[in-house]
């Protein structure tokens, strides 16, 4: 451990280590950010260019990824031929009719081509417990590196946390992401010495609204309904998961909704806020077991009770603070999410507007497809290692995850585009939106993920008529 | 994914509602998929299945939404009813309570959906025999009361599954057809020309019903 610590010191005095700048990739490095919105008018092309530039490095970051270099190649060569031929719509804009078709074409070819050489791995269930097993020596070489710099951030006495922030973005090695999560969701203090009499404090809290709310004889009505809820959708929630079959599992994930539930009335548990304590759940689990332990197969029930006890309240309190972020999804009529569905339509139908009439025009309403995928932040959607991989990023950006999240949802959208432009019907788009094939998705599908979404977002939050028909030229 | 049978005579919107964990989804996936899970995931929103059979000699296809059955959701389900013209009203034989709430589920019908809308009551889970909380003949009873069609069924030994679809879809295509002889209408459209019976308007393909005449 400390030999790491020194090592990685000294490589980031040297200014040789992985990448120099603090810059979170993905993130315009904050000179060209300013040039690009001063000459955005006058010069688009070049000032596009820059913000490319100053972004290209989200392409890179492939370091963790389970499963080797491949995806690297091929994102960087699409990052290239996706800026080209944006820079080729941007130019021709001026003339052209409709330029939003013309970058939904642009895009259509930066998705199939990035769709085209997946590496096919086996579908893993649960996340591997320890990244470095299944990487080559450069990789790991890389990860053992990307470790060491996390530790050093989270060592120090006083925690820089922007700086955590922009390192998590990209993705958390496995080893190290419980103490990041904690410290990410504000659950840890930001002193080092003060922590770990939080977490013994803020652990027995928990226990004791256990004790005070979920262990007593007679609840009242309302919460009678809440815990009924509960207890009829957590033995389905992952009905193909052996270890969430487990009664002391599923015991744990109803204390949780529950003691949720009732110290959030305004909203109360709502059907997938379920599949939202599960990442949180693996994760703090995965810090327990040793490498020898089979997730999948591993006895709750025979892991120490004191370690149980503290996954379960870890589990509670970051699921709290996360859900702060999206409380407006499960109040009464769920507007927040009405709301995100509405936005997603408008994001759309400016990026890619040759996608959105063809939605339109076979009767697809967004709610129809995207509600699920803003109550359950894409859960349902994805495998669960790359859920998790999707809230390293989600839990960096702290606060404004919900934003990012429309875009996300945006970019995963577009990522189907030509697989929905072939269906000819309503039934066909509608099947195909409900079961998107992810089931092959790696870490490195989610970096790209995130990469566009903040691409997205860059182009398109601060510019209302970003691309709108017409009105600037 | 299975849209080549897109040659049919008349397309019949139909929801699936009921309370949370009454096998709703499962009743879907019996239905289209001859698909049956012990522990399948809650239905978040609204999910969408499609099957066709044959009445007549005609065929009509049913696309079948099923929605959550969790109250916090109604604000979104509800809005699924605008069109529909069955609804399969869900409960569990063996939970009282599911039982129960059918009355609030009517009323939720009744505020959102199409007035014509035709109703069938389905007693879910019928191999839970022991367990049985809702004799028969009370439900029976209650349906005929309230002029709704009753059947029993069970998704997972696939008791009557097929006869609820096939008799709901038998009904609505009755009162829609005999509404055609009533009032002809216009073209090859099937489209009510007042304001009852049922409306199918929404719902009908008008791309299929044109390719029919042309070829």
């Amino acid at each position: 451990m400390n030999e790491n610590d020194n090592v990685d010191q000294s490589d980031l005095k040297g200014g040789t280590f992985w990448k120099k700048q603090k810059a979170v990739p993905g993130r315009p490095s904050p000179q060209k950010e300013v040039k690009n919105v001063a000459h955005h008018n006058s010069a688009p092309a070049s000032s596009f260019q820059d913000f490319q530039e100053s972004v290209r490095d989200a392409w890179e970051i492939e370091d963790d990824d389970e499963f080797g270099v491949a995806d690297v190649k091929i994102s960087k060569q699409v990052a290239k031929s996706a800026a080209l031929s944006v820079l080729n719509s941007h130019r021709n804009r001026g003339a052209a009719k409709a330029p939003s078709a013309k970058t939904g074409v642009s895009a259509t070819n930066a998705k199939s081509a990035r769709g085209q050489p997946q590496i096919h791995v086996k579908p893993v269930l649960l996340p591997p417990i320890q990244s470095s097993s299944t990487k080559t020596a450069s990789t790991s070489e890389n990860n053992q590196g990307k470790i060491a710099k996390f530790q050093t951030l989270i060592e120090s006495p006083l925690l820089n946390l922007d700086e955590l922030r922009q390192l998590s973005w990209s993705g958390v090695p496995v080893e190290i992401r419980p103490n990041t999560w904690r410290l990410l969701a504000g659950y840890l203090p930001a002193s080092l010495e003060r922590r770990q009499q939080a977490l013994e404090r803020k652990r027995l809290d928990y226990w004791n609204l256990v004790n005070q709310y979920y262990d007593i004889k007679e609840r009242d009505e309302t919460h009678q309904d809440t815990y009924r809820q509960i207890h009829i959708d957590i033995p389905r929630m992952s009905p193909l998961i052996a270890l969430f079959q487990q009664k002391a599992v599923q015991e744990m994930f109803e204390r949780i909704l529950f003691i949720w539930a009732i110290r959030h009335p305004a909203s109360g548990y709502v059907q997938g806020i379920n599949d939202l304590v599960t990442p949180f759940f693996i994760v703090f689990l995965q810090e327990v077991l040793t490498s020898d332990d089979n997730m999948d197969s591993v006895e709750i029930s025979s892991l120490l009770e004191e370690k149980v006890k503290s996954i379960e309240a870890d589990t509670f309190w970051c699921l709290s603070k996360f859900l702060d972020g999206i409380q407006d999804n499960y109040i009464f009529a769920q507007l927040g999410i009405q709301q995100k569905v509405n936005q997603l339509k408008d994001l759309i139908q400016r990026i890619d507007g040759s996608l959105h009439k063809h939605l339109q025009k076979h009767g697809i309403d967004y709610l129809q497809f995207s509600f699920r995928w803003m109550n359950n932040l894409l859960t349902r959607e994805l495998p669960l290692r790359c859920s998790i991989r999707l809230w390293d990023t989600y839990l960096a950006e702290a606060d404004s995850y919900a934003s990012l999240h429309k875009y996300v949802c945006a970019a995963f959208l577009l990522n189907w585009r030509q697989q929905l432009l072939n269906e000819k019907d309503f039934q066909g788009l509608m099947l195909l939106l409900q079961n998107l094939p992810t089931q092959h998705w790696t870490d490195g599908d989610i970096g790209m993920l995130v990469a566009e979404a903040y691409r997205l977002k860059f182009t398109f939050a601060d510019a209302p008529n970003h691309l709108q028909t017409g009105e600037i030229s | 994914m299975g849209t080549r049978d897109d040659e049919y005579d008349y397309l019949f919107k139909v929801v699936l509602i009921g309370d949370s964990g009454v096998g709703k989804s499962n009743l879907l996936s019996r239905f289209t998929r001859n698909e049956f899970n012990l522990e399948s995931k809650s239905t978040i929103g609204v999910e969408f299945a499609t099957r066709s059979i044959q009445v007549d000699g005609k065929t009509i296809k049913a696309q079948i939404w099923d929605t959550a059955g969790q109250e916090r959701y109604r604000a979104i389900t509800s809005a699924y009813y605008r069109g529909a013209v069955g609804a399969l009203l869900v409960y569990d034989i063996a939970k009282h309570l599911t039982y129960e709430n059918v009355e609030r589920w009517l009323r939720e019908l009744r505020d959102h959906a199409d007035q014509n809308i035709v109703i069938m009551l389905v007693g879910n889970k019928s191999d839970l025999r022991h367990l049985r909380a809702v004799p028969t003949d009370e439900a029976k009873t209650f349906a005929e009361r309230n002029s709704l069609s009753f059947i029993e069924t069970s998704a997972l030994d696939s008791t009557n599954v097929e006869t609820a679809f096939q008799n709901i879809l038998t009904e609505i295509y009755r009162i829609v057809s005999q509404k055609q002889i009533r009032d002809p209408p216009e073209g090859d459209l099937i489209r009510p020309q007042n304001v009852e019976p049922i409306d199918v308007k929404p719902t009908v393909n008008s791309d299929s019903v044109r390719k029919q005449c042309c070829q």
